[in-house]
């Protein structure tokens, strides 16, 4: 059984690296829920990335329905052929095109498939997904095929706004919630991107970032990657020593809205 | 939780994955039993008290962790709650998760002296895929320096009380009972008067190029919304509370529209773009009525408590103009504009106090709802109503 160790670029705490090993171990879909940012869907690359698998994303946007991701049926590539007389019109099977979820069945390896920001689309869709994620099959009725999984993929899905997700495809899943990192943790994740990062930028900047979002009534909470972008700005633009809380450097890299803007400008930096 | 969850935590301890430590147990049992970040704290709750031996006086404390660590204490508990649960089975009789649970608790108390079998903590695959936290493990990154925090550690921080959803009221809540706008509306029963494109194509390539129109229900949300807050000086202990019901309907992107104004004590002639209401930042409230149709729904949060005249009277707004009209009257002609209103009170006293007039009136004016999570619910039915 492979086990998932983490990768180079990554940081894992403990126990997502359990989460993970452990919805292997049960094969069950793992869900990972979090604050924007907190490297949900990285975590899926870098699961495939350790594992040596290949990864299969399925982007899920308000649109789409359960069916897209089973099997699309190209009627009218069909129709066209049959007007012009191209040959294999016949063969339905032939207009039949496999989703994420058919691919990753499909595919000859295992593969890692992720299902990401499923609370994007319809509150029925994760039920309308019950079925296939269990049985890991479907039912093609145009061409009576039936799609087995060859192997088991190993699926993570990801959550993002705190949506109620039905409890019957909850009890389906490994559940995990990734806490926003702490400094210690922010720090190395950070190091993973700029290894040569100074101590003191780094301290300074983050020192700001942790403050910023404790700020009350501060409406979106920089992230992650928001934090991530300001250090590369701060290291491209040069800034000397203790400028960074008295002037606020590239401030708008890391808060975006106006009114936020306002009170970080406004905050009194310790 | 389920007897099916129930079974995976035996299947993961069978495996060796969540075994070694406490805290990886703390971990692995809270991923398999527990799918919400808002149960987090009652797991923490519950694991205390069933561990709190070990807490509570550390010499045997910590005698008990490292026993703990290398015992088959647990592989022990869960053999008794298994064979209870097999038993019950063969009986036909209904299993009860509790009973199951207080064997399994029962096991763990009556355990008093070392049993030193097979090391199940470390794995009954002879390893476990992280030998030791913290640090490198070829060139694995591990976060923390100190790997697990002691899963008391995380009991005691306390750090997911904020998640719990049976506080007064939360982010979490507000965004849940706003999805109830969006998911009544889906359920509208509408006609179908959209054109299905896709069922369209389908049907028409499968007949040969025939035309056969296929009709469906809108998917879409066309729900408006707009939102109307006071922030006046009563309102100020609510400030956070308002902050959130912001925060959830700017997050659920899912209305067609969604319009936010502020007001101070009662609306009148301008309504405020800002929490601060500042004069002069601001819009007409005619502006706002030929701005926005008679379908939007409005939504007004404030605690209603003013002096009488400050509605009755048309000079009645100490702190902007009144444009002619008294505070009522601005009300009315709101009520007037849109077809659905209703207004949420985050004090709201039960009953017609009489020293709280003002109150009294603008709940005979619109349907009133405390600031609750059922009074939400109800508030948001209301506008979805038909009719
Ligand atoms: N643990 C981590 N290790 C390394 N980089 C990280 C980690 N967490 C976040 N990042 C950085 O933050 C960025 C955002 O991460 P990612 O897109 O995976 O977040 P997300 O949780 O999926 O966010 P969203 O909810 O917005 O989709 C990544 O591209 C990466 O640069
Ligand atoms: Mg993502």
């Amino acid at each position: 059984m492979s086990i998932f160790e983490g990768t180079k670029g990554y940081v894992a705490s403990p126990e997502l690296m359990d989460s993970v090993n452990i919805a292997i171990a049960l094969k069950k879909p793992l869900l990972i829920k979090g604050e924007p940012g907190t490297g949900k869907t990285m975590l899926a690359e870098s699961v495939a990335e350790a594992l040596g698998k290949k990864l299969i994303i399925w982007n899920i946007k308000s649109t789409t329905k359960a069916q897209d991701g089973l099997y699309m049926y190209d009627t009218i590539q069909r129709l066209y052929d049959g007007q012009f007389g191209e040959g294999g019109v016949d063969d339905i099977a032939h207009y039949i095109k496999l989703g994420k979820l058919g691919e990753a069945f499909d595919s000859e390896e295992q593969v890692v498939l992720l299902i990401d920001e499923i609370d994007k689309a319809d509150l029925e869709f994760p039920n309308d997904l019950l079925w296939e994620l269990d049985q890991m099959e479907f039912y093609i009725g145009e061409t009576k095929r039936t799609v087995k999984a060859k192997h088991r993929p190993i699926v993570i899905i990801t959550s993002n706004a705190e949506k109620e997700l039905p409890d019957a495809f909850l009890r389906r899943c490994i559940f995990h919630y990734i806490e926003f990192p702490g400094k210690e943790l922010m720090e190395e994740i950070i190091k993973v991107h700029f290894p040569e990062v100074e101590e003191h930028l780094l301290n300074e900047a983050m020192d700001v970032f942790y403050q910023i979002r404790d700020i009350r009534d501060i409406r979106k909470k920089p992230s992650t990657s928001e934090l991530i972008d300001w250090i590369n700005a701060l290291q491209i633009g040069g800034i000397p020593y203790g400028q960074i809380k008295a002037k606020l450097p590239f401030i708008g890299v890391v808060v975006k809205k106006d009114e936020d803007l306002e009170q970080t400008v406004h905050h009194n930096f310790q | 939780m389920t007897l099916g969850e129930w079974l995976d935590l035996e299947n993961a301890l069978d495996s060796g994955l969540i075994g070694g430590q406490l805290s990886r147990f703390y971990y692995g049992a809270r991923m398999i039993l527990v799918k919400s970040e808002t149960d987090y704290d009652k797991y923490d709750e519950a694991f205390e008290e069933c561990f709190s031996a070990v807490k509570k006086d550390t010499e045997i404390g910590t005698e008990m962790l490292r026993w703990l660590d290398k015992s088959d204490l647990m592989q022990l508990a869960e053999q008794e709650a298994r064979d209870h649960l097999n038993k019950m089975e063969g009986e036909g009789i209904i299993i009860d998760k509790e009973d199951v649970e207080q064997k399994f608790k029962q096991r763990l108390k009556d355990q008093d002296s070392e049993h030193n079998g097979g090391s199940f903590w470390i794995g009954t695959m002879g390893k476990t895929s992280f030998g030791n936290t913290g640090g490198n493990i070829g060139g694995v990154r591990v976060g923390g320096a100190t790997g697990y925090q002691s899963a008391f550690a995380v009991i005691g921080a306390k750090k997911y009380r904020d998640f719990r959803d049976d506080r007064v009221m939360t982010n979490r809540q507000f965004q849940l009972a706003f999805r109830r706008l969006r998911q009544f509306s889906s359920r509208l029963d509408t006609p179908e008067r959209e054109l299905d494109i896709d069922k369209t194509v389908d049907e028409t390539c499968n007949q040969g190029g025939v035309l056969k129109i296929e009709m469906r229900k809108p998917r879409k949300n066309s729900v408006k919304l707009l939102l109307l807050m006071d922030s006046g000086g009563t309102m100020i202990p609510y400030s956070s509370l308002l902050n959130d019901l912001f925060q959830a309907v700017n997050k659920s992107n899912h209305y067609k529209e969604v319009k936010c104004y502020y007001f101070h004590n009662c609306i009148y002639s301008h309504l405020y773009k800002t929490p601060e209401c500042e004069n002069g930042d601001w819009v007409e409230t005619k502006w706002l009525f030929r701005n926005t149709d008679k379908d939007y729904k409005v939504i007004i949060v404030g605690d209603a408590a003013m002096a009488p005249e400050e509605l009755y009277s048309d000079t009645g707004n100490y702190r902007g103009p009144n444009d002619g009209l008294s505070g009522e009257e601005w009300l009315k002609s709101l009520k007037r504009h849109y077809k659905k209103i209703v207004w949420l009170n985050p004090k709201m006293a039960p009953g017609n106090a009489p020293w709280r007039e003002a109150e009294t009136a603008v709940k005979q004016m619109f349907p009133m709802y405390k600031l609750t999570v059922s009074g939400l619910d109800k508030a948001m039915i209301k506008l979805m109503e038909t009719r």
